[in-house]
């Protein structure tokens, strides 16, 4: 084991003695059964409340259910796809401003990602909910859901690409501008690519946060998952059921994402998956 | 409406809704670190249940949406004879979600402590919770200052979960749903709830970036 794999849990009780060895199974063991009541006395109340009755849980061995879950799960991506292409753009677009060269532009990019980092994504969609409405614009459910997630998601996508920009090594912008490619086409070839590659982990994190905040798609009754599982409810009259299974499929997307973001970032940091990012601090 | 118009009109609303807001960010932000903190312990601590509780916890509440948390909370646990207030509900699920993160931030504080100290600390005799309580946690909440206070914007935030259920007094964002029910308070009424949310995050923001530079250990 190399000592950049070591963790701090492997140092704080590497192979311990006899009496710890002791004291950890009997912990282990009381652990293992305080965890078992807690699970028997959830079941139990389950049970107790006749939560556990067929009726509420037959529909889910029904194709049917499965296609309108389906259906909402498409609602869902539909949004948190729509919402991810505008945040990236509105976020890219943020970001060519936060690093403008003309201070003006920038501080005022400054303030604009403040305001969407500060302020919740439910009132940006009250915002087109009640307000735009009355002032003429009328748009299609489904923006009214995509557009203040993506806005609200945008401040800090901006900031996550300027991290990565700003990550690449000065040398490279300085060679691209030394074979005479313009400033533009400098950043747009050389130095943009290499600071996305940094930055996708972050970037599939905030996937996760868009995934989280389309389930708001109820407000403006986009049918998106939590929708559908609405409609759901009210045909089997099974809310504890149906609710506890939607929140499972939400956490195994977003579990999943997360998982795609921890393992692309543990390639990249082995230098496996870009190589290219280990070469150049070589010849740094 | 004008701003003026709507401060008179709502202007005692909107002092309680502010309240409302801090009150629920304050109140969810001490017990997400507080449980935080006892899912970081039980993360990194040498018995297997305890880490697998503590992994389970936070892949949960890290990946859950809060809306569905809360409709958990509010509708379906009173079928299992579990019928909390509407504030409860709220503050349950504005608590347990940022608590997942705060024990990510704690644990990514205490990767980045030289392995090292505890090393060191382990040579001296010092037990496992000596080593937690005297070598790790202190130095793991320097380096999660930052961490921590965009923690606490992200709750500020998710307090926002309060405006889906009939609460009384409402917060910053359920107060705008209300005046645009009861009247045309139209933009104004957005404005003037962003701009306090706003506000709160930057104090939030500047607090911790003072405590930061007190705390910081330069290397």
């Amino acid at each position: 084991m190399n000592n950049a794999a070591r963790t701090f849990r492997d140092v704080l009780y590497e192979k311990p003695g006899p009496k710890t060895r002791r004291l950890i199974a009997v912990f282990t063991v009381i652990s293992v059964l305080l965890l078992a009541l807690m699970l028997f006395f959830a079941i139990r109340s389950f049970y107790v409340n006749n939560q556990l009755n067929p009726k509420y849980w037959y529909f889910f061995t029904k194709a049917t259910t499965w296609q309108f879950i389906g259906k909402g799960l498409a609602g869902t991506f539909e949004a948190a796809i729509l919402a991810g292409i505008m945040a990236f753009i509105m976020g890219f677009a943020m970001m060519l401003g936060r690093i403008s060269k003309f201070s003006a532009v920038s501080r005022l990019t400054i303030a604009l990602i403040e305001f969407t980092r500060g302020v919740p994504t439910l009132l940006f969609i009250y915002f087109f909910f009640l307000i735009a409405p009355t002032m003429g614009l009328k748009l299609p459910s489904l923006l009214k859901i995509s557009l203040p997630v993506a806005i609200s998601a945008s401040g800090v996508v901006a900031e996550v690409l300027r991290s990565g920009v700003n990550a690449v090594p000065k040398g490279q912008r300085e060679a691209g501008l030394c074979i005479g490619m313009t400033e533009w086409m400098t950043f747009i070839k050389i130095v943009f690519p290499q600071g996305f590659r940094y930055v996708i982990p972050a970037l599939i994190s905030e996937i996760v946060i868009v995934v989280k905040d389309t389930t708001y798609a109820y407000v403006v009754s986009f049918p998106d998952l939590m929708q559908n599982a609405r409609v759901l409810i009210s045909n089997y009259d099974a809310m504890l059921s149906v609710y506890l299974v939607t929140a499972v499929i939400y956490i195994l997307i977003n579990y999943i994402l997360n998982k795609i973001a921890s393992f692309i970032e543990k390639k990249s940091s082995s230098g496996g998956f870009y190589g290219s990012r280990n070469r150049i601090k070589k010849y740094q | 409406m004008s701003i003026s118009e709507l401060l008179s009109q709502y202007g005692d609303m909107y002092l309680q809704a502010l309240f409302t807001t801090w009150k629920l960010t304050f109140l969810s932000f001490l017990a997400a670190f507080i449980i935080g903190i006892i899912v970081t312990v039980m993360r990194i601590s040498p018995i297997r249940p305890l880490r697998f509780f503590g992994e389970l916890y936070v892949h949960i509440f890290r990946n859950i949406p809060g809306v569905a948390l809360l409709i958990l909370f509010v509708y379906a646990f009173p079928y299992l004879n579990l019928v909390w207030s509407y504030y409860a509900c709220v503050l349950t699920a504005t608590s347990l979600i940022p608590a997942s993160f705060c024990s990510e931030y704690l644990m990514s504080g205490i990767n980045s402590i030289d392995l090292g100290q505890i090393e060191a600390a382990r040579a001296l005799g010092f037990s496992f919770m000596q080593i937690i309580n005297k070598v790790i946690i202190p130095q793991a909440l320097r380096f999660s200052v930052l961490p921590l206070t965009n923690l606490a914007v992200a709750t500020l935030l998710t307090t926002a979960l309060a405006s889906q259920v009939p609460l009384k007094p409402t917060d910053l964002t359920g107060i705008v749903s209300y005046i645009n029910t009861h009247a045309v308070g139209g933009i104004t009424a957005f404005a003037i709830s962003a701009a306090l949310y706003l506000i709160t995050a930057l104090v939030i923001g500047q607090v911790g970036n003072y405590i930061d530079k007190k705390v910081r250990i330069e290397r």
